[in-house]
């Protein structure tokens, strides 16, 4: 390659090839990956209306509150007695139909959050509303057990709140190859091929050639293991389909990750929301539909735990414009093979007891999911990655 | 003055030195250099942007308006309006890069992370960014007092819904949490106490502050021990009788200005002299002037903001960028969009600039501006986007920053320098061991590819 060529890619020219000790180590991880549990964490971004997914088709106030928005009864897949899904989530009732399903109701906290910058980060870091972490949930798990930024991806080109620890953060890409592009870039490479570990500090310098380091094998992981398995199956065709694609190929591929995060936007709907939220759920609850056959072929759906959260519900009364607008309490979607408890974990909505804003009020701390998780299902300390102690749920054993 | 001490300071004080610049002052005394750089920003100029088109929503309410000219049109308007905070955002940074006040506009930067604040409204969020500028080397209560007039703080933190009848405590609580004390230095009473005092604080649609009278408690509060019929400007003088705001703010500072690592000697000396009489301008002197400042120790040891980054590279090869929206989208990659900011608690700075993703961008930013490198990774969509919009660059292939540089300009000043100078002036930080063995090897062909060569090495991401 001629050096201005070189360059054009942005470059340090040099030679030679060092790769340091510690780096190699944890390139080569056993491929071992009996009853490896994994946690796929998507968020419906923008606040889905819980009302409209899972509806509460005998109480007349939520008709009363929504006379051009509520879904009719003879236009729902009837559950319980109670409760029926939206028509669009017709792959979502198919789950749970089959037992792979728990519906956890009224999940939020105290004192609710009703900016989305606002509630996403007290989701992602299960931080109290008063309070402000730089941390996320998943980022101090990653932190405290796992020691690799590959250790929790992100389906995205730049990194959450959620995946962000102190000195240790996941790492985030739509496309393995171009991560692992990016990470091969000349100056990149030449920079840390002159690289040895003996004199990295814990100061900032040293700092930022440990998350080169880290950065350029975790890539280099992420993107060698993954490309040994190619999904077969059809998914739908759209980007949130794609981010569910690659999740599957890392997880079949058996990429030693252990929580992944996907964000699907587009569930702000102020305006317009019949159809706008319906085409939203088929493509949401078709693509998890794959997503979990997916899982199932390569026998992974048993260790992978599809946990599905708004940053809030929107408001029970329906706007002027044939919206609604931001609410609090909502529901939780968890995903699984072996769950305790299928079906509805517990009761509707009460929309006779609002809070002043006339939303939804929680009976469940979000946080008590969370701590279900880390303790039963990622078996971990959940006190210490979440700072406290919450009551724990039933939904896994 | 040493010129690495000159360096250092014009890091910390502004944005890098240009090689002029410094060929300039030199040979200037310490006292003489410090001097100047206050003297400089001594002149207040305002961002004014040409909003001419949107007086209307200046001057009208919003029920008039919408009433007038129909909720469509209304909608529309707003819209546009709302655009034009991006259109601040990209004046704002080119302020940072050309204005001749470099330690004022360094300072309202601090602040802007000090006094967090976000609103869509471009006339109450250019008022504000200016009520930063005008108070930036002022007096620290004059300024609290002024932003808890603000009408886009008001909003931000909800003191417009803050009425004697129902007080709502936001503002109160994030003043002292956030602003000037520090959390765990004051009781929820003093919240509840305090957030009496500031209601009733309302503002007009042009931004002017007023009381409703009829909304604010002209009751006795009990605060920080006082009691008596506060009102908010006593609540402010009450918060900086407590000793503890000085060192709070003093921190901050330091922690910005001088290292990331406190040294809580510094700090207490820094915090006996502030607290006397709040003089922001007079801080600064002192640190400036100080032998400490200047200690190797605190020299190219502090993680570049995404803003620095991007600004100190401007400085060296001026850069105008030919879709201002691709700003937005750099800033946006490396987690740092001016008059954004992501919650009232503001940018964490230092080791939360990195991560994996970021940092392999802030690496790439070099390239990316002056060299015509590749894009190919996608900002995140917005909240309140639509599902297709959300995803709506996901189809794009291979882009690029369009950028002009000006090489000329580069050329004049650096295109003849040793390379051994270049690099000097470019890095601050120590070098590397291996890094620096690369370096010595490198065949430098032009001092414009050295010059992004050495923009693309983790010791830039220092200063």
């Amino acid at each position: 390659m001629k050096r201005r060529d070189f360059l054009k890619q942005s470059t340090l020219a040099s030679s030679l090839f060092f790769v340091p000790n510690f780096v190699k180590a944890f390139e080569n991880i056993a491929k071992n990956s009996l009853g490896y549990k994994r946690l796929v964490i998507v968020q419906l971004s923008g606040g889905n209306d819980g009302l409209n997914s899972i509806i509460p088709y005998t109480n007349d106030i939520y008709y009363q509150k929504r006379p051009n928005l509520s879904i009719k009864k003879n236009n729902l897949i009837k559950a319980t007695d109670e409760l029926g899904f939206h028509s669009s989530l017709k792959p979502l009732k198919n789950l749970y139909d089959q037992g792979y399903l728990s519906i956890i109701n009224n999940v939020g906290y105290p004192n609710p959050n009703r900016s989305h910058f606002r509630s996403t980060d007290i989701w992602q870091t299960a931080s109290n509303a008063s309070e402000y972490l730089n941390t996320g949930w998943l980022g101090r798990y990653i932190e405290k057990h796992c020691k690799m930024p590959y250790s929790g991806i992100e389906l995205d080109d730049s990194l959450s709140l959620i995946m962000k620890g102190k000195t240790m953060n996941g790492i985030a890409t739509k496309n393995p190859r171009i991560l692992f592009g990016n990470a091969q870039t000349p100056y990149f490479k030449k920079v840390l091929n002159h690289q040895s570990d003996a004199h990295l500090s814990e100061h900032n310098l040293g700092y930022l050639y440990k998350t080169m380091i880290d950065a350029k094998s975790s890539a280099k992981y992420i993107y060698e293991t993954s490309k040994t398995f190619k999904s077969k199956l059809n998914y739908p065709k759209n980007p949130f389909g794609k981010q569910l694609k690659t999740t599957a190929e890392f997880i079949n591929s058996n990429l030693k990750s252990k929580v992944y995060y996907v964000s699907m936007g587009g569930y702000d709907t102020h305006a317009n929301q019949k159809n706008r939220q319906s085409t939203l759920l088929k493509t949401y609850s078709k693509s998890i539909e794959v997503f979990v056959d997916d899982l199932k072929q390569n026998n992974t759906f048993k260790d992978t735990l599809i946990v599905t959260f708004s940053e809030f519900g929107r408001r029970v009364q329906q706007n002027a414009a044939g919206g609604t607008d931001h609410g609090a309490a909502n529901n939780v979607f968890i995903i699984g093979e072996n769950l305790k408890t299928q079906g509805f974990y517990n009761e509707a909505p009460n929309l006779l007891k609002l809070d002043q804003n006339r939303d939804l009020v929680h009976s469940v701390d979000f946080r008590s999911i969370y701590a279900t998780i880390l303790d039963k299902w990622l078996h971990v300390d959940d006190v210490s990655i979440l700072n406290k102690s919450f009551s724990k749920l039933d939904f896994i054993s | 003055m040493k010129i690495r001490h000159i360096q250092h300071l014009y890091w910390r004080a502004g944005f890098g030195i240009s090689s002029h610049e410094l060929d300039d002052i030199k040979s200037n005394s310490k006292s003489k250099i410090v001097s100047n750089l206050f003297t400089n920003s001594e002149k207040i100029n305002p961002i004014q942007l040409d909003l001419s088109e949107f007086l209307e929503i200046k001057n009208k309410t919003p029920k008039l308006l919408k009433k007038e000219m129909g909720e469509a049109a209304f909608q529309k308007l707003r819209q546009k309006s709302q655009q034009k905070v991006r259109y601040l955002n990209h004046t704002w940074i080119d302020r940072l890069t050309e204005s001749e006040s470099v330690l004022r506009e360094k300072m309202t930067l601090f602040w802007a992370n000090v006094f967090v604040c976000r609103d869509n409204n471009i006339f109450h969020i250019q008022q504000y960014n200016n009520t930063l500028r005008k108070n930036a080397l002022g007096n620290f209560r004059a300024f609290v007092k002024a932003i808890a007039r603000e009408a886009s703080m008001s909003k931000y933190l909800n003191n417009n819904q803050n009425r004697k009848k129902s007080p709502n405590e936001n503002f109160a609580r994030e003043i002292m949490e956030l602003f000037t004390l520090g959390i765990g230095n004051y009781t929820e009473n003093d919240i509840k106490e305090s957030a009496r005092a500031f209601t009733g604080w309302a503002f007009k649609n042009d931004g002017s502050y007023f009381l409703r009278k009829k909304q604010h408690d002209y009751n006795e509060k009990t605060f920080f021990g006082k009691t008596g019929n506060f009102n908010g400007d006593d609540i402010i003088d009450i918060i900086l009788e407590q000793r503890q705001c000085a060192k709070f703010i003093c921190t901050k500072i330091y922690k910005y200005f001088v290292n990331p690592v406190v040294d809580d000697k510094r700090v207490e000396e820094l915090t006996t002299q502030f607290y006397k009489n709040y003089d922001i301008k007079n801080l600064m002197t002192t640190i400036f002037s100080s032998k400490w400042f200047y200690n190797e120790e605190n020299i190219g040891v502090k993680i570049k903001s995404p803003i620095e980054l991007l600004v100190g590279i401007q400085k060296i090869v001026p850069v105008t960028f030919d879709k201002k929206n691709q700003l937005n989208y750099l800033q946006k990659m490396m987690g740092q969009v001016l008059l954004y900011p992501e919650n009232v608690s503001g940018w964490k700075g230092n080791k939360n600039w990195i991560d994996s993703n970021t940092l392999m961008f802030r690496l790439k930013l070099a390239s990316l501006i002056l060299n015509n490198a590749v894009i190919n990774l996608e900002e995140k969509g917005a909240f309140e986007d639509s599902f297709e919009k959300y995803y709506k660059n996901t189809k794009k292939k291979n882009s690029y920053i369009k950028t002009t540089k000006n090489w000329e300009a580069f050329a004049k000043q650096y295109g003849d320098l040793d390379p051994q100078k270049l690099k000097e002036l470019l890095i601050v930080s120590k070098l590397d061991e291996d890094t620096e063995i690369m370096l010595n090897q490198l065949k430098i062909k032009s001092n414009r590819d050295y010059c992004i060569q050495l923009m693309s090495i983790p010791e830039y991401q220092l200063c």
